[in-house]
Order: C-alpha cells, then sequence, then structure tokens
C-alpha cells in the first residue's frame, strides 16, 4: 500500500436532520485497492458512496481525489463524477434505452464522442461482461444478473478511475449473483480502484485487499480480510459478523 | 315538425371550412400548449422559489377558472393591455393555449416526479448535467407515462374549441349557429353539428383507448 492514495475521506460528517448518517469517517483508498465497506443496515455505507460522488453534500471534513478536495461547483463535479463510476443496487438501467444505448449515453452525452467510437466502446465492454449477443435488447428483459453487468459495462464507459459499488448483488437471485461477482473480480485482477459495499463476505474475503466495518456512521474496525474475518479485534465486528452467519 | 336536410347540404362549403378551422384551432393550441406545459413543469421543478411560485400561480389559475370565462376574458384584456388588435382566431388561440398549457404543466409534471429518484442519479453519476439528465432519462420515460392523459387532453380540447364561438371565431359551433339563425333550421344544424363533432371525436377516443391499453399499465 505504497501507491498514493486515490480517495481520502477526512472526518467526514453527514447529517440527515438531526439524524447522523457519518459521524466522522477517515478512510484511505489507494490506487488499484478493493476495498469492501460492510456493516448493519443504516450505518452509513451508502451515503458514503453518494457523499463520494457528489449525490449528497457533506457537511464536515472532507475528501480527496487524487490529493484535492473534492469540487462543490456544478462543472467541477460533474467533471469530477466522469472520474468515478457508480453501481447502484437497483442497476437503474435506462428502460426505455437498448442495452447497447444504456451503455453508450456516457461517452455520447457525457464525452461527445463520435457515436461510432462510442459504439466501438460499448461493443467491446458488453463482450467484457459477456452480453455481446444482448446489445439490441431492452434492460427489461434481462435477468437482474444480467441488467446489473450491463450497468457495469455502461459505467465502464465513461472510463472511470474508480468504481463505486452499492451493494450490486442485493436485489439479485442467488443464481445470478456469482455473474456480477465474477465480473466485479474480474476487473479487481486487472487493477481497478474500486469501492464495494456489500453483504457478501465470501466475495470481500476473496476480493478485498481491505475491509472497514461500519457502525452508526462510524468505521469500528479496519484491515486486511484475514484479520476482519478471522481475528478482528472488536466486539462488534464479531458480532456482526456472527449475527450473519460468518463463521471463519 | 318537418325537417329540411337540404339545408345542411347548401352549407356544406361553410360547414367544411368551420371544421377546418376547428381542427386547425385545435392543432395549434396543441402545438402551443405542449412546449408551454412542459416550461411550465421545468419551472415548477426548477428548485427556484420565485420561478416554481409564478408557475403554480399560473397552473392554478388557469386550471381553475372556467374556459369560456378564459376566452371572454382574454377578448377584452389583450387588445387593452398590449394595444394590438388581435383577430378572433389569435385570440381564440391564446385563451385555450393558456388553458390547455396549464393542464399539461400539471400533466408533466405529474410525469416526471412519478419517475423513480435513482434514474436521475444514474444519469448524474454518468456526469451528465440536470439539464441532460432531464432530456436523455426523465423526460423520455415520463413522456410515455402520460401519453394517456395527453390523449385525453387533446378530446377535451377539441370539443373545447367549440366555446370560443362564443367571440365570433368562425370555427366550425359558430357556422353552425350562424346557418341555424339565417335559416332557422335548428334541429337540422344542431344534428349536423354532432354527427362532424362525433364522427372526429369517436375515432380519436378510441385512439386514446388504444393508447391507454398500450402505455398504461407499463412498469
Ligand atoms: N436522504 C435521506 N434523508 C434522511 N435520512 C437518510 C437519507 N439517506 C439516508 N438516510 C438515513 O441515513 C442512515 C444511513 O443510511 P445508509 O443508506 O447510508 O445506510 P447503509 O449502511 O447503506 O444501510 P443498508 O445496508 O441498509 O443499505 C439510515 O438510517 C437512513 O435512514
Ligand atoms: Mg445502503
Amino acid at each position: 500500500m505504497t501507491a498514493p492514495p486515490v480517495i481520502e475521506y477526512r472526518d467526514v460528517r453527514k447529517r440527515f436532520g438531526d439524524f447522523t448518517a457519518l459521524d466522522g469517517v477517515s478512510l484511505t483508498i489507494a490506487r488499484r485497492e478493493v476495498v469492501c465497506l460492510i456493516g448493519p443496515s443504516g450505518s452509513g455505507k451508502s451515503t458514503l458512496l453518494r457523499c463520494t460522488n457528489g449525490l449528497e453534500a457533506i457537511d464536515d471534513g472532507s475528501i480527496l481525489l487524487d490529493g484535492k478536495v473534492l469540487p462543490t461547483d456544478a462543472r467541477g463535479v460533474r467533471l469530477m463524477r466522469r472520474r468515478m463510476g457508480m453501481v447502484f443496487q437497483n442497476f437503474e438501467l435506462f428502460p426505455h434505452r437498448t442495452v447497447l444505448a444504456n451503455v453508450l449515453i456516457g461517452p455520447v452525452t457525457v464525452l461527445r464522442l463520435p457515436r461510432a467510437e462510442a459504439e466501438a466502446r460499448a461493443r467491446t465492454l458488453l463482450d467484457k461482461v459477456g452480453l455481446a449477443d444482448k446489445a439490441a435488447s431492452y434492460p427489461a428483459s434481462l435477468s437482474g444478473g444480467q441488467q446489473q453487468r450491463v450497468a457495469i459495462a455502461r459505467a465502464l464507459a465513461m472510463e472511470p478511475e474508480v468504481m463505486l459499488f452499492d451493494e450490486p448483488t442485493s436485489a439479485l437471485d442467488p443464481e445470478t449473483i456469482g455473474e456480477v461477482l465474477g465480473v466485479m473480480k474480474r476487473l479487481a485482477e486487472e487493477g481497478m480502484t474500486m469501492i464495494v459495499v456489500t453483504h457478501e463476505m465470501s466475495f470481500a474475503r476473496r476480493v478485498a485487499d481491505r475491509v472497514a466495518v461500519f457502525e452508526r456512521g462510524r468505521i469500528i474496525e479496519e484491515g486486511p480480510p484475514a484479520q476482519i474475518f478471522d481475528a478482528p479485534t472488536v466486539e462488534r465486528t464479531r458480532d456482526f459478523l456472527s449475527h450473519l452467519g460468518w463463521s471463519g | 315538425m318537418k325537417l329540411d336536410w337540404a339545408v345542411v347540404w347548401d352549407h356544406a362549403g361553410a360547414l367544411a371550412q368551420g371544421t377546418a378551422l376547428t381542427i386547425l384551432l385545435a392543432v395549434a393550441t396543441m402545438a402551443i400548449a405542449l412546449p408551454g406545459g412542459l416550461i411550465v413543469a421545468m419551472l415548477r421543478l426548477s428548485g427556484i422559489r420565485p420561478l416554481a411560485w409564478a408557475s403554480t400561480t399560473f397552473t392554478e389559475f388557469f386550471r381553475n377558472l372556467p374556459l369560456i370565462l378564459v376566452i371572454y376574458a382574454t377578448y377584452y384584456i389583450l387588445p387593452l393591455a398590449t394595444g394590438i388588435a388581435f383577430s378572433p382566431f389569435a385570440t381564440a388561440l391564446v385563451a385555450l393555449s393558456l388553458n390547455v398549457s396549464a393542464y399539461n404543466g400539471e400533466t408533466f409534471r405529474a410525469g416526471i416526479v412519478s419517475i423513480r429518484r435513482g434514474q436521475g442519479e444514474a444519469a448524474l453519476a454518468l456526469g451528465m448535467s440536470r439539464l441532460q439528465a432531464m432530456r436523455e432519462v426523465v423526460l423520455p420515460q415520463a413522456l410515455r407515462r402520460v401519453l394517456p392523459v395527453l390523449a385525453s387532453t387533446w378530446v377535451a380540447l377539441f370539443k373545447d374549441t367549440s366555446l370560443v364561438s362564443v367571440i365570433s371565431v368562425g370555427e366550425l359551433a359558430y357556422t353552425a349557429m350562424e346557418i341555424r339563425s339565417q335559416t332557422f333550421r335548428v334541429l337540422e344544424m344542431l344534428t349536423a353539428m354532432a354527427a362532424i363533432y362525433w364522427m372526429l371525436g369517436y375515432p380519436q377516443a378510441k385512439l386514446v383507448d388504444a393508447i391507454n391499453r398500450h402505455f398504461g399499465i407499463s412498469e
């Protein structure tokens, strides 16, 4: 972990009214690193991802991208978002567009790539996630796992430096979870920097370089998966893992 | 009472002209009120207080006044306010456009807010501007969803154009009533008028039903 940090959270705080969703989160993500965020429901994992790409504004602390504080002006935020791909729990594919058009839309409308170039890029990515034959289909005709793989291709089409995944397999049928995790694993092996909120402990264990455990808006423990899963030093981490039925 | 249908055929040309004007008025009104309604909806959802307020006021004002009152008011106020003499047709177009824009604005607004928030966020996450997210992702879906409502508004508008006969716009209703008062053939002219409106309106209503079946229950 000598690589320079891509993203650095410094004492990040976020409130919704009286409720404190992030209560001083500090975390550093190095280039090519895969960090999994785990923890109970409502502990602030999604909120941290949403603050990272500016879908929510933080109240205090700072988030740095490549050593620079995240911009807050509209244009700066847009430029920053190009550098981060986001994958949502509910896929959020655009239902009125074909699979190919979903993957094209970022490069065409945001990067203003020529159509042919954007299409070539989109087809390469669809091939990469194993869905080249679905290019002309509409999202509604795809399985959940296929939709989520399209969503990953859509995010990758912007050639981001960092990928943010918010429970990418939580809305999936068990039989399609594996295909999405497989795509993510390959992405990790290629050196993509990834922040992954997940309840898939076996994925976190196999793929993550580091795991951060959230509780009530704080990181209560952080370390390599071997430590978190086999020898957690914090009592609450052990409780959380045993609650999930995790036994090492 | 003896009915003399010859009067209808004698005035067929005038009735045809009136019908053409009715269609033209309805089409022109919709051509204005679709973008008009979109602007009303965008202002309402802009998040900019004075603009949202102006939009809401406009909508609630024109949606809740009887159309005939708006038509009369436009007829008397528009020339005073602008210093320009408007033709009856132009006056009617303004009045109907105000009314239908208010309705369409509300329709578009409801359609836009019915689209899951995550859709807009996914567009923003790709780096789109708010305008791009609206144009590329939210609006196309919202339009599909409100198409049945727009179609119903169209059918209502088509019939409501008859109200502008009160300011002497020579559309179908006015033309029929004029012939009636010249010939005193009341029943014949009412029947002819009803037949023409019905023949034009019925296929439209059927089309609306088809649109409803097609788009009404998607997602
Ligand atoms: N826009 C919002 N307005 C009010 N409260 C919010 C908002 N977004 C999130 N919260 C609250 O903040 C807390 C943290 O939410 P968050 O979604 O970050 O949790 P999470 O760790 O992702 O949980 P889960 O595993 O259920 O997804 C929750 O209690 C949630 O209700
Ligand atoms: Mg969450």
